[in-house]
């Protein structure tokens, strides 16, 4: 599914200040895009306007082509945050399962919760509750839910961020695959340089507020990407380069932006 | 858990100690029966008047437990009805707050005057005095819900009733229990009072004519057992806890 952003400009009722300004972007069907910026920028502002969690103030989002700000017409897109977000009274698959029961217009299921476990490597677990599971496989049951949904947009707002380096490339490659399967778009904030090459055919990166995209990379490197390549090493240094002079304080470390 | 039977192996000398020491008190002491009774005598009253007792328990414990269920069903839909519509709230809490803090012993003579001497003033009662802590209880249940599951839930478009159902009722179960646990002992201190303001029957009723009579050993004999009934009440809370909300105790 396409996404197109004409003039976005938005601001949080009450707040004199602008978190997005005049953003223009087209993302074509099945595009694998990251979202680069400092902290506070407004990626997750931007991210969460696609979800149709905020509606925008000026301009247009329309996805396939419709409106997208009117609510009967925004299309199901699959949401994924940091926090794993699992109901603790529900089982792993009962977890996976819920997102079914909100689809109305009858479509049926792309996965069985079962099979969407056994995609992310869970499906031993699949009787035990979110309590039981340690914080990477709480991840990768979210991961499970966002997979039954069969939605054509994926809006991750850094879903592995919360976990340790070895987990969040395991569950990466998980995504990789899965994103390599079924194609959907997928719009990915992140704090990580090198996480945002590794999987991204497009980066993106926002200035410091009010939020503008500065650079519009496209990742032309074949998958999979290995790090110590000279053509992965060119691009982390150009978004370093680009983030670096984007920063008032020179600092990225200080703006939230791991090169690791 | 050998934890779990060692502290109620300690329970149960704690309790039994405390008898037999009061036994032994009123005995060295010579403590007159219409002052202090002994537990021996008490037990022997309970078991000779046991058709008495059973019949006026059943009185009061269904009393408390109708007022008790319609009190929490009460707290629940106003709590509910505030979350849907929070203008409400001022309102709605002010009323709340104001019939919690009008003193239990003032109303129940009045509710005995337009009720009769029946159980209906005694359920009124106590659902009166119980729905308050179930609705501050569950209000917060309601509304302390995690901003990455109520996203979750706007993401996939679900409606007033779906967040309700899937989502706030379920994260309110802790909380409920939370509430039962104060206001199970509290339904029963309101069907006694209501009782004692004029009832045709009930342990209320029967501690009434002990009390005007100085019959201490009856008076004790439905203390003990409004006592017994609590312990039992509050055991069978935690047990449908363990059962219902046994992700939120087992993530303590």
């Amino acid at each position: 599914m396409e996404i197109l952003i004409k003039n976005l400009t938005f601001s949080y009722p009450g707040s004199s200040s602008t978190v997005l300004q005049e953003i223009n972007l087209y993302i074509p069907s099945g595009q694998f895009v990251a979202i680069i910026g400092q902290s506070g920028c407004g990626k997750s502002t931007l991210l969460r306007l696609l979800a149709g969690l905020l509606q925008p103030i000026h301009g247009e989002i329309h996805l396939n082509g419709k409106d997208a700000s009117l609510r009967s017409n925004h299309p199901a897109v699959a949401w994924m945050a940091q926090s794993p977000a699992l109901l603790p009274w529900l089982t792993a698959r009962q977890n996976v399962a819920l997102p079914l029961r909100f689809q109305r217009n009858g479509s049926t299921a792309l996965l069985e919760p079962e099979e969407a476990l056994e995609r992310v490597g869970l499906a031993a677990y699949s009787d035990e509750y979110p309590h039981h599971l340690s914080g990477g496989m709480q991840q990768r049951v979210a991961l499970a839910r966002l997979l039954v949904q069969g939605a054509a947009i994926w809006l991750m707002d850094e879903p592995f961020a919360a976990l340790d380096e070895l987990t969040r490339e395991h569950l990466s490659n998980t995504l990789l695959d899965l994103w390599q399967w079924l194609h959907p778009t997928v719009i990915w904030v992140t704090h990580h340089i090198y996480e945002a090459v590794r999987l991204a055919d497009r980066i993106l990166v926002l200035s410091p507020q009010p939020a503008q995209v500065i650079e519009d990379i496209t990742v032309a490197l074949p998958r999979p990407r290995h790090e110590n390549s000279r053509g992965f090493n060119a691009y982390v240094t150009q978004l370093r380069n680009t983030l670096f002079s984007a920063s008032p304080s020179g600092d990225l470390a200080h703006a939230g932006i791991s090169q690791q | 858990m050998p934890g779990s039977a060692n502290s109620r192996r300690i329970t149960w000398a704690f309790m039994l100690g405390t008898l037999a020491a009061w036994e032994a008190g009123v005995y060295f002491w010579h403590v007159p029966v219409y002052l202090l009774p002994p537990p021996s005598l008490i037990l022997r009253t309970l078991i000779q008047n046991a058709p008495v007792y059973l019949h006026a328990s059943l009185v009061t414990f269904g009393e408390a437990l109708l007022g008790l269920c319609l009190g929490t069903c009460i707290g629940i839909c106003i709590a509910v009805l505030v979350t849907f519509w929070p203008t409400l709230e001022h309102g709605v809490m002010s009323l709340a707050i104001l019939v919690k803090s009008t003193p239990l012993v003032a109303i129940a003579p009045l509710l005995t005057i337009w009720l009769g001497f029946g159980w209906q003033p005694k359920v009124v009662i106590t659902a009166l005095v119980t729905f308050f802590p179930v609705l501050i209880n569950v209000l917060v249940g309601l509304q302390t819900i995690d901003a990455s599951l109520l996203d979750l839930f706007r993401s996939w478009r679900a409606s007033r009733w779906e967040f309700l159902w899937h989502l706030r009722l379920p994260h309110s179960l802790p909380y409920i229990f939370a509430a039962l646990k104060v206001s199970t002992p509290l339904a029963l201190i309101g069907a006694i009072v209501a009782e004692w303001t004029g009832a045709s029957g009930g342990l209320g009723r029967q501690m009434w004519l002990a009390y005007t009579n100085l019959n201490l050993p009856h008076l004790f004999a439905a203390i003990f057992i409004l006592a017994a009934a609590g312990i039992l009440l509050y055991w069978l809370t935690t047990q449908v806890e363990q059962r219902l909300a046994f992700w939120y105790l087992s993530s303590q």
